[in-house]
């Protein structure tokens, strides 16, 4: 290099340097030295491009993540944890009381940093910076893409072709999250086996008993006292433990509400929400109206308490009707509760034969078939061109599972919590919908699809965007 | 078939035979094994509700067993959590 070179190159560099200085602050003087030199070696992007903005974190290298202290811890706390870990807290989110943008700076991963600071008591909640894609390639509209590392694998949420499959035969929701990815204001209470509220992509998104709502008492059920329904309810044993020992309703759950973009497992519906857990059903998958029907009543209850239930996502049921079941789900619906019901699987028509809970003609209930990835009606899927409503994927399902791990399913106890959580976007736009006008846009917003005419009063699979205005 | 697959089965086959002998009052030796196949059930109720049951609307991979006695074949179903007896003069049971 010649003299002359070296005068020219370090002429460039503090040229940038003092862009970068006066136009990010001091605060932000490592980052801007980065990305210098990112462009550098990347001729061919500039940081003008929009593409390049849109696509990419600010920083490649470095580990970004939301952590929110809890009320009460002070600035110099959050600065001498943030100084022990070697990290830079980036920004401060003013419109919420101690959450903080904080850069890693040792290279760990984000799932590292995340799971550094949630080990700490004075923190919240802590969660990576979601990388977001925006792009415009879709038509003209714009899309976001999950960075989580099998949603390529969740052909309901975004149906390439892949495996035979038919582009496009999904729920569109990579287009609803340009509009909205859910709000931890919606609670959506999956009735089922349980939930498994340690699962890794589960546990960010698992309702959390408010400390102003008292703890849940049922003097028939719960003689010792109120229970400290803290994460939900157990039906089977009466007790403050939904835990999952099935499977089913982890599965479930994941699909309505696993966490976004955050670089594990998959992605829900709803990136952001709170999954209110209840066990009514046992290891076996099985359990006893009378306790489906006390899970419904702890839910009126806990909405009547102030909790922001709204949903209740329902992937079971037989060919048996029961009045008092009936009876409690019309009252959910006097409490704004939608109630979102699988089919069934017997292949069978359900004008003719119902299947129960599904099947009862009430205002709030919502009767969901099962497609598979060629936007077929699933062949075991039950149907009803005047008691079953929508559809939704049903097929090669892959959502969360026990010990933390992740499979398949299949089933119309997997379309179920499709259209749970595409209820419950809606509702993160619209939290006073009401639930009539709720359950209306649902059906109003679906995808005509030959094989679903004549065969749910719709016509067709649910679809995201629609329900949410992107299109 | 894989052995843990098998020994589910072989386990299931000698309480279906226990199960029964004892409804039908009968020696476990008049009863003889017939087909044993794989299935996909309906539900996690293997497609056989008992009374008053709710079940996962999930498709459930398990095993039909039918048993022969008095002249009469009746159906068991399987998979690695329970055993069920399908259709038994009208009624299905939990074993």
């Amino acid at each position: 290099m010649t003299r002359n070179n070296i005068w020219v190159h370090l002429t460039i560099a503090l040229a940038l340097v003092l862009i970068a200085a006066f136009a990010g602050g001091v605060r932000h003087w490592k980052k801007a030295s980065r990305n210098a030199s990112q462009v550098a070696s990347h001729p061919e992007r500039k940081p003008d491009d929009p593409q390049l903005n849109a696509n990419e974190p600010d920083d490649a290298e470095n580990a970004e993540v939301l952590v929110r202290f809890r009320s009460g811890t002070t600035r110099e706390t959050i600065d001498r944890i943030t100084s022990q870990f070697n990290d830079d807290v980036e920004d401060r989110i003013e419109s919420v009381d101690g959450l903080d943008v904080i850069e890693d700076e040792d290279g760990n991963s984000a799932a590292e940093v995340v799971a550094q600071y949630r080990a700490l008591p004075e923190v919240e909640y802590a969660e990576a910076n979601s990388k977001i894609t925006l792009d415009h390639e879709d038509a003209g509209r714009k899309h976001v893409h999950a960075d989580d590392e099998m949603f390529f694998r969740q052909w309901g949420l975004s149906n390439t072709g892949e495996n035979g499959g038919k582009a496009g035969a999904d729920i569109s929701a990579m287009r609803a999250w340009a509009v909205t990815r859910g709000s931890d204001q919606v609670v959506v209470a999956v009735l089922d086996s349980g939930v498994d509220y340690t699962h890794p992509d589960l546990v960010n998104n698992i309702w959390t008993r408010p400390e102003i709502i008292k703890a849940y008492q049922d003097d028939d059920l719960t003689s010792d006292g109120p229970v400290d329904d803290l994460h939900g309810f157990n039906v089977v044993d009466d007790n403050d433990d939904p835990m999952d020992n099935n499977g089913h309703g982890t599965h479930c759950a994941g699909i309505i509400g696993a966490e976004g973009g955050n670089g594990i497992g998959i992605a829900g519906v709803n990136w952001n929400v709170k999954i209110m857990p209840l066990r009514f059903m046992d290891g076996d998958g099985a359990g006893t109206t009378k306790d489906a029907i006390e899970a419904i009543n702890y839910v009126i209850d806990r909405k009547r308490a102030g909790v922001n239930v709204r949903i209740i996502s329902a992937s079971w049921g037989s060919t048996t009707r029961s009045r008092a079941l009936e009876d409690v789900i019309r009252k959910a619906h006097e409490e704004g509760i939608l109630f979102v019901a699988a089919a069934g699987n017997a292949s069978s028509d359900n004008d003719q034969t119902p299947h129960y809970p599904s099947s009862y003609n009430l205002g709030n209930v919502v009767s969901v078939a099962a497609l598979n990835r060629n936007d077929q009606l699933a062949s075991f899927s039950n149907y009803g061109a005047k008691s079953v409503h929508v559809a939704a994927p049903g097929e090669e399902i892959l959502s969360t599972w026990l010990e933390h791990s992740f499979s398949e399913k299949k089933g119309t106890s997997m379309a179920t919590p499709f259209v749970a959580g595409v209820a419950a976007l809606i509702l993160s736009q619209n939290p006073k919908m009401s639930v009539d006008d709720l359950r209306a846009k649902l059906l109003k917003s679906v995808d005509p699809v030959p094989s679903l005419k004549g065969r749910v009063t719709s016509g067709g699979r649910i679809n995201a965007a629609k329900a949410v205005g992107a299109e | 078939m894989g052995l843990i697959e098998q020994q589910t089965i072989a386990e299931a086959l000698v309480r279906a035979r226990s199960d029964l002998a004892q409804r039908l009052g009968v020696d476990e030796q008049q009863i003889t094994e017939g087909l044993v196949e794989q299935a996909e059930f309906p539900d996690a109720a293997l497609g056989a509700p008992i009374e008053d049951e709710m079940s996962a609307q999930v498709i459930t991979p398990g095993w039909r067993i039918h048993l022969k006695a008095n002249g009469k074949t009746y159906e068991y179903r399987a998979n690695a959590r329970q055993l069920r007896l399908f259709n038994f003069n009208g009624k299905n049971y939990r074993v």
